[in-house]
């Protein structure tokens, strides 16, 4: 009976883990502020929107 | 032409200090050479049968647990802070290793208490699925708090059992620690070992999720299952010694 069980319990487990884990988590888990920023920010807010001039001598 | 003039006319910087969070930003990458979910996925796959088969080798061979635990270590440490991107070659003897070492400390436990090993497969199984429901559906959210929170619980564990591990070259112990110590204490401190335990594994969702996302190279499917790994072979032992303390009462 405990190898019924639990024998059932871990192949459940393996099942839902080999077809769950293949889907992208939730926009809840996904679309948040605090996440862990572990690779670098990709947050476009780190770009100045704007537009530059090159300085010359001649402008001086 | 975008809207960003000043990077279409100088380009980005060389500065390290201000490339170093585009460094990782690997967008750029093809999509065949990106880390995909499917990929982490089927490669913790793998990783789980070559541990299930090393498993069977160290249950029929039970001197093997040392050296096999050993190699394991010394491989874990050279995946971690070697080369990442060896980890496809690495993490599978890893996982063939531990498995030799996991299946002959299994016997040793199966040997004094019927039936544990299953019970802690299925409970460790159990774990992974349902933290991994937690963290799809978003209920658990894993946050720099939470990493800290983690990461200050497996130091405080880390310095618990080198602690052990020291005293018993001169023949003491933790008697905490000891898997026949069946005391409320002793299953109390399993139970909060295997909380942490558990926890890492959403750290690890997080991680391969996230590496998913920002297109990361495709070796890291590997490292990521090997992370995963790593965390199921400990959540696994910890759970046999809960088990094992439960069933000394």
């Amino acid at each position: 009976m405990n190898s019924i069980i639990f024998g059932g319990l871990a192949v459940l487990s393996l099942f839902v883990f080999f077809n769950l884990g293949k889907v992208k988590a939730s926009k809840k888990q996904t679309d948040r502020d605090n996440r862990i920023n572990r690779f670098g920010n990709n947050n476009p807010d780190n770009i100045i929107e704007g537009e530059s001039e090159e300085v010359t001598n001649e402008d001086k | 032409m975008s809207k960003h003039s000043a990077l279409n006319t100088f380009g980005r910087s060389a500065n390290p200090a201000f490339t170093r969070g585009f460094e990782a930003n690997t967008q750029s990458l093809p999509l065949s050479e990106q880390m995909t979910l499917d990929g982490a996925v089927n490669k913790t796959g793998i990783l789980l049968s070559l541990c299930f088969t090393g498993a069977i080798i160290g249950w029929n061979i039970p001197s093997l647990i040392f050296p096999a635990a050993i190699t394991g270590f010394i491989l874990a440490m050279v995946t971690i802070f070697r080369s990442k991107e060896k980890a496809g070659s690495t993490a599978p003897l890893y996982a063939l290793a531990q498995g030799v070492a996991l299946g002959g400390i299994t016997l040793m436990y199966e040997n004094q208490f019927d039936g544990i090993a299953i019970q802690a497969i299925g409970l460790t199984f159990g774990i992974l699925a349902s933290l991994l429901i937690c963290y799809k559906s978003g209920l658990i959210k894993p946050t720099e708090n939470f990493k800290l929170m983690v990461g200050a619980g497996i130091g405080g564990i880390f310095i618990l059992y080198m602690v052990s591990f020291v005293m018993s070259f001169f023949g003491a112990g933790i008697s905490l620690l000891s898997p026949t110590n069946g005391s409320l204490m002793s299953i109390g401190l399993s139970i909060g070992i295997v909380c942490i335990a558990s926890l890492s594994l959403v750290l690890d969702f997080d991680y391969i999720e996230e590496g998913v996302e920002k297109g990361l190279p495709k070796y890291m499917e590997w490292y990521g299952a090997f992370s995963l790994m790593v965390t199921l072979v400990w959540l696994y032992l910890e759970i046999l010694r809960l088990l094992s303390k439960i069933r000394s009462r």
